[in-house]
């Protein structure tokens, strides 16, 4: 496995990765939650069609397009203290790049979703202003899903987590860990 | 090994011990408190979210699906409990495992009760 230089000392690396996936671990639930969400609104619209956009079921759905970009902003801010995590040139690492301008787009749709409701009333599941909901949070969850790979592969490298035993996701992490999962130009 | 500005001893000796541990602050291994009381804020959000929908919008939120939604999502967040202290105490020598034990516990026996006797 390819040893990648250290550039802040093993035992603090570990540590800020480790609350790096704390964060992610919440990401995660409030992900699931949203995915619960989704069931509670569609159930609610299939017998109320457009009701407002103050009800609970929306209360919880737009509250994740709050919650999820503020959280992987806050693991955009803390990953600068981790070299190994930067994107290409020093940059934002190029999975939570994905991550948060999927995010973006989703909360740029909560604006659009409402103009158009508020002229077209209709609230069937396959209009087109919920398809950027929808792609916006599948970009981010591609993008996340690089970036977790990303941090589980290093954690992997820092002795601080077991390999995968099944080989195929052991060479899965490896080939994160060279930068050659996606691109060979972009870690 | 470089060291951020102010650590270190100017490079003539590399970092010490003391410097390492300035530099990880808060050790996660000692966030057990702050995430078991993060999990419990989270659950009783969690409980009144779906309680306003059943007390005050009874017409679209049934109490049955209201409780559903509670049970699932309290099944997600001690998911999520039990990752977090895992991942903070593993390779170390703390272990609270009577404290997850114990609040997991409360909380369902807590939320079977609710789903029970809340809101019909």
């Amino acid at each position: 496995m390819a040893q990648m230089p250290a550039l802040v000392p093993k035992e603090v690396e570990i540590q800020r990765l480790k609350k790096i996936w704390l964060i992610i671990i919440a990401m995660g639930s409030v992900a699931a939650s949203v995915e619960v969400d989704n069931f509670v609104d569609g159930s609610l619209h299939q017998t109320s069609i457009r009701d407002s956009a103050f009800t609970p079921a929306h209360w919880w759905l737009y509250s994740h397009f709050v919650a999820l970009p503020l959280g992987w902003g806050m693991v955009a801010i803390y990953d600068r203290r981790v070299p190994i995590l930067r994107g290409p040139n020093n940059s934002m690492n190029t999975g939570l790049k994905m991550t948060i301008l999927g995010y973006l787009a989703t909360m740029f749709t909560i604006g659009i979703n409402e103009m158009w409701h508020f002229w077209f009333v209709e609230e069937i599941f396959a209009v087109p202003n919920h398809w950027m909901f929808n792609m916006g949070v599948v970009v981010a969850f591609i993008g996340a899903l690089a970036y977790v790979v990303r941090v589980y592969a290093r954690l992997i490298e820092l002795g601080a987590e077991t390999p995968g035993e099944n080989p195929y996701i052991a060479e899965m992490y490896k080939m994160a860990l060279e930068g050659k999962l996606y691109s060979r130009s972009i870690p | 090994m470089t060291l951020p500005r102010g650590f270190g001893t100017g490079g003539a000796s590399g970092e010490g011990s003391a410097d390492v541990e300035r530099m990880i602050g808060r050790r996660v291994e000692h966030m057990g408190g702050l995430i078991t009381l993060s999990y419990i804020a989270a659950w009783l959000a969690t409980f009144g979210g779906t309680a306003a929908g059943y007390f005050y919008y009874p017409w679209a939120y049934p109490t049955n699906s209201g409780h559903f939604a509670f049970i699932v999502l309290t099944i997600i967040e001690s998911i999520g409990y039990l990752f977090c202290m895992k991942v903070t105490q593993e390779g170390s020598r703390v272990s609270t495992n009577g404290l997850i034990a114990g609040t997991m516990g409360i909380i369902a026996i807590l939320t079977v009760l609710i789903s029970t006797f809340v809101g019909f």
